[in-house]
């Protein structure tokens, strides 16, 4: 009897191919779940990570100011013993003239008040920024106890209670953001392969029917695989479309201080690729999964 | 070719559906399995093929033993063997030219011997003119002829039919009993279960009865 792996290859395809033709309306139906869920939890993932990126520029904003004793010495030199502090990331001097033109325009309309004011009352000073891994509580104290042992410096200041509400609001935030990830990935995971094991029950017969007349698991599996992978991959792009759309009706209307939440936290072609993927890879495994409890015939 | 001893199958409650069966079926040869509806029929032939572990007792097939058909084991011997199931069990989706392919495609048979052993089996049980209908399409009597060119396609060594011949008149009965003849003569051993008694009486072949799950005729 002639055998031939290569048609093994062509009758795998062509059933799969068939396949979706003949049950079009739960193709799409498993399509469209698979993107309407995928595109609600990479909105979440939108979200989250834009949050992210908006708590961290709070904790770059960060500040300690050192003022400086008039007998300080260059600010040059002043500068680069700040920057040996373990956790400092940026010093920026603030000269005498600096401090009162900056007073002015914060004063701006009551100019008058500094009338015959002249730069000498008010102390230079370094605002320094940290480093992310130094802004919690303790990481600041220790960096400011630090400062305060320069003999230049006349006094160090920052918003201790700033830095403490800012470090457990964003704990708070990574903890319930973690929560709802979790619940909404499950939710995610718990539909889509509900959808995709409706679709193989449907089908239950037709495995067992090649499973008796000698197709081998892998025969059997081969074409539901392949219709996996296609309504996985159309409903990555799906979602990827669903996103896209979303992002363009709503962008300009929604206001200045939300608009954080439309910003795309990843390389495109990255997270295209990403949510093919995990389309395919849902679609597969749920047909995988789905499906072996009928094989065994 | 298929030798059985004392084999027993009860299913999920102790009900006994066939109890201490001991049997010997030769390479071509032709043979009957009779008795009334739930007598073990159908559970017999099943154990033949592999679809249910017999509880008790050991299986020998072409000269191996088995306790259990390994699952990995199974396709290969089913291709071997063509099953004639009582409920046809046809693809709707499909067509009757499809449904009779899918034999030889399982096997990897390449497309254009594929192409040329169906047609020819669709004529050799009449079908030719149905080849692209669906079997909802076609009446009970052409349905069990579907099933049964499945079955045949593929020169299987064994062949195994569940009431083949239980929803057609008498007249198109002979005529599916005389194909199995046929198949027979060319040294396909051929295993029919039956309750039509006419039709034993009629081919007077080796006929062991069934009752209770148990052998009382061999």
């Amino acid at each position: 009897m002639r055998k031939s792996g290569s048609a093994d290859f062509v009758y795998i395809v062509q059933d799969a191919l068939s396949s979706l033709r003949e049950s079009k309306g739960t193709m799409v139906l498993t399509s469209l779940t698979l993107g309407f869920s995928l595109a609600i939890f990479s909105l979440f993932v939108f979200v989250i990570s834009n949050l992210n990126g908006v708590m961290e520029g709070w904790g770059e904003k960060t500040q300690i100011i050192v003022y400086v004793k008039d007998t300080a010495a260059s600010a040059e030199a002043m500068k680069e013993s700040i920057m040996k502090v373990a956790g400092v990331k940026a010093a920026e001097f603030v000269s005498k003239e600096k401090a009162l033109s900056e007073l002015k325009s914060a004063l701006k309309g009551h100019e008058g008040i500094l009338e015959g004011v002249d730069a000498d009352p008010l102390p230079a000073s370094f605002e320094i920024r940290v480093l992310e891994g130094h802004n919690s509580p303790e990481g600041i104290s220790k960096v400011v106890e630090e400062l305060k042992s320069r003999d230049w410096a006349d006094d160090v200041q920052y918003s201790r209670e700033w830095v403490e509400k800012l470090a457990s609001f964003i704990k708070f935030a990574k903890v319930a953001a973690a929560g709802v990830g979790v619940f909404l990935g499950a939710a995610t995971l718990f539909i889509i392969s509900n959808t995709i094991r409706l679709a193989v029950y449907a089908r239950r017969s037709e495995i067992e029917i090649m499973k008796l007349v000698g197709a081998s698991d892998m025969y059997v599996r081969a074409p539901f695989v392949i219709e996996g992978a296609i309504q996985g991959l159309v409903g990555g792009l799906l979602a990827m479309g669903l996103l896209a759309a979303g992002r363009y009706v709503l962008i300009g209307q929604v206001p200045p201080y939300l608009a954080f939440a439309l910003e795309m936290p990843f390389p495109v072609p990255v997270f295209t690729l990403a949510l093919i993927l995990a389309g395919v890879l849902m679609g597969v495994a749920g047909s995988l999964v789905s499906m072996n409890r009928f094989l065994d015939v | 070719m298929i030798q059985m001893f004392h084999v027993s199958k009860s299913y999920e409650g102790g009900v006994p559906a066939l109890a201490d069966i001991t049997l010997k079926i030769a390479k071509g040869e032709f043979l009957f399995i009779t008795g009334p509806s739930g007598a073990g029929k159908s559970t017999l032939l099943k154990i033949m093929f592999g679809s249910e572990p017999p509880t008790q007792g050991q299986l020998i097939l072409d000269g191996r033993n088995y306790v259990k058909i390994p699952p990995p084991e199974l396709p290969a011997l089913r291709r071997r063997i063509g099953f004639v199931f009582q409920d046809f069990k046809l693809l709707p989706n499909k067509s009757v030219f499809d449904n009779v392919a899918l034999s030889l495609k399982v096997m990897g048979i390449p497309p254009s011997d594929v192409k040329r052993r169906v047609a020819r089996m669709l004529t050799y049980v009449k079908l030719q003119h149905r080849a692209n209908f669906k079997p909802l399409q076609l009446s009970g009597g052409e349905q069990q002829r579907v099933a049964i060119a499945r079955a045949l396609v593929k020169d299987p060594a064994i062949i195994l039919a569940d009431e083949p011949t239980g929803n057609l008149d008498p007249e198109l009965s002979v005529q599916i009993i005389e194909l199995f003849k046929e198949v027979n003569s060319r040294g396909t051993t051929v295993v029919i279960a039956t309750h039509d008694k006419a039709l034993i009486e009629r081919y007077a072949r080796r006929t062991i009865a069934l009752e209770g799950g148990r052998l009382v005729h061999a």
